[in-house]
């Protein structure tokens, strides 16, 4: 980065580096929040250290790269960029990476251009474990779809290989595997005892290969320098750093928690309303306007997900599309049905079946001004991609100060009552693992128009505010059609028109009574139709938003209520909001009867034995009479 | 010895109080005087030594420029062999002297440099250059035709040098609504250094408000200096090019910084680049004198940024450049006074009076 750095007139990588080691606040990429290198003029996003989990974003960078160009997204990149990803022969290991280079692979396979660099710095060690002999090349040097090329030797030979890669990237848009070897002087990191695990003839043999001295010995012996004018620029260089360092040091750090959480979550400053103009939904939807739609299969939530998609695409052209299924065959459940005809495989199309490589791909697109809309197909799939969103996606923008942001929306499938089909993969009733990630927006609808608004809501702010935003659809209710009997189509809403969202800490409301049930997704209708078996007057909260949770709203409602019963689908343990609601409440003096009930704290079985671990409706309405006795 | 960084003033440095400043024995002197009778000109000697300020003749380009590289190259190595240097700027004719200070240019051939250049940049007519003492208030009598264009300053700071995004916006705004006759010319510090053609002159005259900042009233054209570092003087990159293409530039002995803040180091510096800027972009773009001085500090960390003469056009110019970069936990001009009378001053003004 240094060097790339020389190359930027008026960069100061020096003093910019010694205020990053610092932990200062005026370091220009993370004011100290991380000891990261990164730079927005340099395009270089800050890496956080865990394990080669860039890569997936890496490669989803590359390939975004055409497909931007293709839908005329703005860059600000050069026709011929490429991306240089870097980690060490330990890194290459981890599974992460694997799906990194296996994702760039299997694009390249099918034909998309992905122009990147995995450049694996090969040291032969772990901190103080040893990469077996040979092991980078036996593991990538046979690849298909991945050209490998090895950079060793001397300086000039190193130089000549790392330029016929990059040139080889560059120009024909494949994958590279630069295997570059060195060497490491001392530990891993300051506090790792190098002798606790290598011998003194060991480390004075990887001493003798300190490449420093070795290129200046050849520039010395090449005549290209003396050693006197060589021993000057080491002079001057720990001169400039000594001197540098007294000033960096002096410098502040972030001193308040508003300062420091200031690039994690940034808020609408208004409720824009965004929409595709009446001509374009005119050209696109003809005289079938979803709002018009009288059928009750047009009028379910999946419909109306759909539907919102179909319009946020149009008022949207940087707006991508793609996941498992979700091209062809119009997703799973169809939620994503006809998109594909209707914009084209560059906007919405099937991904390989790997959530880390999914989510690789929307950070990819969305470093570049694309607004991705990856779809995970079940609950229970993130989980072996969390990291994806919880170390990368989400904590980008507080790494960089918010100059770089992953804007997307992960629209997730999920959550229990699914009839026919189920079992705990397709079931997953835990929220808990993206409720504590700092910074991520998750929404859950509960019915068809409101699923429509929100989704609008949250990609409104994905694109102002760059926040990466969770979308989790209640699988049971996208085909739901009733409410309290069946064939009443008690569940069927009209379209909401476009422009009309709904945006974070906007909760719904039902009925009014000195009860109040709080609840989201399948609880809110379980909830509604308890309420109505109740007897008396109760009122039902629906959250939407479960993080940050509308605690005001929750508050508010719960002023004029006697009791409140917050009815969490979930599991009982960290998995879901009822802990959070019931201590916030009782944590802010709500004096009235505070009470929940919970999912067991079990992997959802299949079939009708679900019963016996779901919350259903006579546990609400049991709760709910002994809440108010 | 302290680590230095030396700082090449610009074109408004020699004024009145910076008469008699040429020793009357340095070789220096004696070989200027040797290549202005090469090129026709008259004596910068006798044009120093007198006791009447004329600013028609004084502040003519082709004879100021020199002047003032020659009085900067004495007092910087008056400074270079007191103290260690570390890096070397300057401000837009200041990068000239920089390059000779630094050693990527013989002393003849910054000598040169400068004024063939300042011959260049005189423009076609005489009548487009400005006249009266520093050019101040003198807008209404400048000719609106005809000639190549000008400068003008004004502060985008306050009073104790904190920045000010109405005045900001107020450069920004006068700018944009220049129809093109108008655009930025330096960064220098609390100042922009506007430039335009006449018409676009005329119009940031007018655009701007008056600002009154201790006794000086902005905005006010920069007298006799044309629109430089503009694309306006494209035709003067191309001449230089042509008619400087035996000047030899060599690596520096110091690190040197240019106006974009690129940094030229002994080590690795190509000299085609060095001639490439020098004659080309530094002359048609934006000179950004903030910039080199943010690199010299962050880069090079010097104990002292030391302004050679003529006069000390530059000493506030980096007070208010320390002041935004919160530099030895300098915020405004107070503070930087306060360092300044201080046991360890930042900034050394060699010809502070």
């Amino acid at each position: 980065m240094m060097a790339r750095a020389r190359q930027l007139p008026g960069s100061t990588p020096l003093f910019d580096t010694l205020l990053s080691l610092c932990a200062k606040r005026d370091d220009p990429i993370a004011q100290g929040r991380h000891k990261v290198w990164g730079s927005r003029a340099l395009w270089v996003p800050p890496q956080t250290s865990t394990i080669a989990s860039h890569l997936p974003k890496a490669t989803g960078l590359a390939f975004a790269l055409r497909r931007a160009v293709r839908l005329g997204v703005a860059t600000g990149l050069p026709e011929d960029a490429i991306v240089a990803c870097t980690f060490g022969d330990a890194s290459a290991n981890h599974a992460t990476a694997l799906s990194g280079i296996n994702s760039a692979r299997y694009g390249h396979r099918r034909g998309n251009p992905v122009p990147i660099l995995f450049v694996c710095e090969d040291n032969g060690i772990g901190i103080s474990v040893e990469t077996p002999r040979r092991w980078i090349e036996e593991a990538w040097s046979n690849q298909r779809h991945l050209r490998y090329f090895l950079a060793e030797g001397d300086l000039a030979e190193i130089y000549e290989s790392c330029a016929e890669a990059v040139e080889f990237c560059r120009t024909s848009r494949a994958p590279v595997f630069l295997h570059l070897r060195t060497v490491r002087l001392w530990g891993h990191a300051g506090s790792d005892v190098e002798s606790t695990y290598r011998t003194d003839a060991e480390i004075e043999a990887i001493e003798a290969q300190d490449p420093l001295l070795a290129n200046a010995r050849l520039l010395v012996e090449s005549g290209a320098a003396t050693p006197d004018a060589l021993a000057a620029i080491v002079r001057d260089a720990r001169a400039r750093v000594a001197a540098a360092e007294g000033e960096a040091a002096s410098r502040p750090h972030l001193a308040t928690t508003a300062d420091v959480v200031a690039p994690l979550a940034p808020q609408l400053s208004s409720r824009p309303r965004i929409g595709p103009t009446p001509e374009r939904r005119s050209a696109f939807w003809g005289d079938a306007l979803p709002e018009s739609a009288a059928t009750p299969s047009k009028r379910t939530m999946a419909a109306h997900i759909n539907s919102a998609l179909a319009d946020e695409m149009l008022a949207r052209p940087e707006m991508i599309v793609f996941g498992e299924d979700v091209g062809r065959k119009g997703g799973v459940y169809y939620v994503t049905a006809g998109l594909q005809k209707r914009f084209g495989v560059s906007r919405v199309f099937d991904t390989m079946l790997d959530e880390t490589s999914i989510l690789g791909v929307a950070q990819g697109a969305a470093h570049i001004g694309m607004l991705p809309v990856p779809e995970i197909q079940y609950l229970a799939y993130v989980h072996n991609a969390i990291d994806q969103i919880r170390g990368e996606a989400c904590s980008l923008s507080y790494f960089s100060n918010g100059q770089f942001t992953n804007p997307m929306v992960v629209r997730i499938a999920g959550l229990g009552y699914q009839k026919g089909f189920g079992g705990h993969f397709h079931n997953d009733n835990s929220i808990g693992a993206l409720r504590e990630i700092p910074g991520l927006l998750l929404a859950v609808p509960s019915r068809g128009d409101d699923s429509a608004r929100m989704l609008r809501g949250l990609l409104a702010v994905a694109r102002e505010c760059g926040r990466v935003c969770a979308f989790l659809e209640p699988i049971a209710l996208y085909h739901e059609k009733d409410l309290y009997e069946t064939g009443d189509n008690g569940w069927l809403t009209d379209y909401p028109s476009p422009g009309d969202a709904l945006y974070p800490g906007e909760v719904g409301l039902y009925g009014e009574g000195d009860l109040l049930l709080v609840s989201y997704g399948n609880g809110l209708r379980l909830s509604l139709r308890a309420a109505k078996r109740l007897g008396r007057p109760a009122r039902v909260l629906d959250l939407r938003w479960l993080n940050p949770l509308p605690f005001e709203a929750i508050r508010q409602a719960a002023q004029e209520a006697r009791a409140v019963l917050v009815v969490d689908e979930c599991r009982a343990t960290g998995a879901g909001i009822a802990d959070a609601v019931v201590a916030h409440l009782a944590e802010t003096g709500y004096k009235g009867r505070l009470a929940s009930v919970r999912a067991v704290d079990t992997y959802v079985p299949l079939g009708p034995s679900t019963a016996t671990v779901l919350v259903d409706e006579e546990a609400i309405l049991r709760a709910a009479k002994e809440a108010i006795a | 010895m302290k680590r230095i960084a030396i700082l090449c003033p610009g074109r408004g440095s020699y004024t009145k109080r910076s008469l008699r400043s040429l020793p009357a024995d340095h070789p220096w002197v004696a070989r200027a005087e040797e290549l202005r009778a090469e090129a026709g000109l008259g004596s910068l000697r006798e044009l120093d030594a007198t006791d009447a300020w004329d600013p028609a003749r004084h502040l003519r380009p082709d004879s100021v420029s020199p002047l003032i590289y020659l009085i900067s190259m004495l007092d910087a190595q008056e400074a270079m062999a007191a103290h260690q240097t570390v890096a070397v700027a300057g401000n837009s004719m200041g990068w000239y002297t920089a390059l000779a200070v630094a050693g990527a240019l013989s002393f003849d051939d910054g000598f040169r440099l400068v004024q063939r250049m300042s011959r260049l940049q005189m423009g076609p007519s005489p009548a487009a250059r400005a006249r009266g003492p520093e050019g101040r208030g003198e807008a209404e009598s400048l000719p609106d035709a005809g000639g190549l264009g000008g400068q003008v300053l004004f502060p985008v700071v306050d009073e104790q040098w904190r920045p000010d995004a109405s005045r900001r916006a107020l450069v920004d705004e006068a700018l944009a609504t220049s129809a093109g006759e108008a655009m930025p010319s330096i960064d220098l510090g609390g100042y922009a250094v506007l430039a335009g053609t006449e018409r676009g002159v005329a119009h940031l005259l007018a655009a701007l408000p008056r600002v009154e900042i201790g006794p000086s009233v902005y905005p006010f054209r920069l007298a006799q200096h044309g629109p430089y570092h503009t694309p306006l003087l494209a035709g003067v990159a191309e001449r230089a090019a042509r008619e400087l293409a035996d000047l030899e530039f060599r690596p520096p002995g110091t690190p040197l910084i240019d106006g974009r803040g690129t940094r030229f180091t002994p080590w690795t510096t190509d000299p085609r680049e060095l001639r490439d800027y020098t004659l080309g972009a530094q002359v048609t773009t934006p000179f950004r004198f903030t910039t080199s001085v943010r690199v010299a500090l962050r880069e090079h960390a010097p104990d002292l940024l030391a302004l050679p003469g003529p006069g000390n056009t530059l000493g506030g110019v980096c007070g208010q450049i320390l002041a935004a970069e919160g530099w030895r936990g300098i915020a405004n001009r107070a503070d930087f006074e306060r360092v300044q009378e201080g046991d360890r001053p930042v900034v050394w003004s060699m010809r502070r009076s």
